[in-house]
């Protein structure tokens, strides 16, 4: 094993622990905090993998925002009584989980590697059209900024229209008569 | 989260406050960093209006809830959510009254760099609507009213039914 497969695997056990932990912890805030521990294990993952943008995304969303919110919210919550440290394992849930978890892991397989050159999306036109051509035509250097935001900036605006109608419609329903 | 006391009035951390003196300011010019710099670096409006969130969040944290409610109080976060959109749309279909498709910068005609400029200036756009919503939603969960319609709600160590009760 190459130095950066073993880190790579090292964060993602981490990851996988903090998982399992976001799951079995039975307090929601210690779960909340695994919960965080997870997502600054895959934004760590994203930056092996070479994807900034994502890694950056979820560090600042799943580790921070997404916290803070969950913090928040379960202020307001009722605390269960009891000593127990971890969550009693629901069966059915299992069953369930394993079923869908079984369904994604067995599409694995057709997936081309991490990073195989013959991979469809390095060898799509598209992507070479783009790598070739973003910076003489936009002039900006990141390749994602070029797409995001000019060849496919109509996607982006409906995405941007997503946030506004979500968070305008949340506002109302959370409205306060000091704020909003 | 140490900002409130257990009986829900805000209490004073020394430590607290002067950390967040200290870093805010650089989060918060990191998240206009990340978003201006999109263009050359990773990053981007909604990263950078995340970060931006954040630096705010911060505030509340360290002085208070209702204290940083009072200082963003009015329009603020309306005005960011609506105008950065407005920006991006503005942007938009003016390319097109200038003869070119939506969101092609190319038709601006301002130069070189006047591609990169408008990538910016949409990315400033989703900055500015990222960050007002989270704020307003940070802000709107944490004065939570709406729990305490369930007035039947049991009396536990976290006075949950309180209005600003403890931040965990």
């Amino acid at each position: 094993m190459t130095s950066e497969a073993i880190v790579l695997a090292a964060v993602l056990t981490f990851s996988a622990l903090g998982a399992a932990a976001a799951i079995l912890l039975r307090d929601v805030l210690n779960a909340i905090i695994a919960f965080a521990a997870f997502s600054f294990g895959i934004a760590t993952v994203w930056v092996l993998l070479a994807a900034p943008d994502v890694a950056l995304t979820e560090a600042a969303v799943g580790a921070g925002i997404t916290t803070v919110f969950f913090l928040v919210t379960i202020a307001k919550t009722v605390r269960p009584g009891g000593e127990r440290l971890f969550e009693r394992i629901e069966w059915r849930s299992v069953a369930v989980v394993a079923i869908l978890s079984g369904a994604l892991l067995a599409t694995v397989g057709s997936l081309p590697a991490v990073g195989a050159a013959d991979a469809p999306v390095a060898t799509s036109p598209v992507t070479e059209y783009y790598l070739a051509n973003a910076y003489s035509e936009t002039g900006v250097e990141n390749a994602v900024t070029a797409v995001l935001a000019a060849y496919r900036g109509f996607d982006t605006f409906g995405e941007a229209t997503v946030v506004i109608s979500a968070g305008v419609a949340v506002l109302l329903v959370l409205r306060q008569e000091a704020y909003v | 989260m140490s900002g409130t006391g257990s009986d829900g009035v805000y209490v004073e951390s020394t430590i607290i406050m002067t950390t967040v003196r200290v870093i805010a300011p650089f989060v918060f010019t990191f998240g206009l960093f990340v978003m201006f710099h999109g263009a050359e670096s990773a990053g981007g409006g909604f990263q950078g209006g995340v970060l931006v969130a954040a630096a705010v969040l911060l505030l509340a944290f360290a002085f208070g809830i209702d204290a940083t409610r009072a200082w963003l109080a009015g329009p603020l976060t309306r005005t960011a959510i609506a105008g950065g959109g407005a920006a991006f749309a503005l942007i938009g279909v003016g390319a097109i009254v200038l003869d070119g498709a939506f969101l092609e910068y190319v038709a601006y005609d301002v130069g070189s760099t006047g591609v990169k400029y408008g990538i910016e200036l949409v990315e400033l756009g989703i900055g500015a609507v990222v960050s007002g919503v989270l704020v307003g939603l940070f802000f709107s969960l944490a004065s939570g009213d709406f729990t305490t319609s369930t007035g039947d709600a049991p009396d536990n160590e976290r006075d949950a039914a309180t209005p600003g009760g403890e931040e965990a």
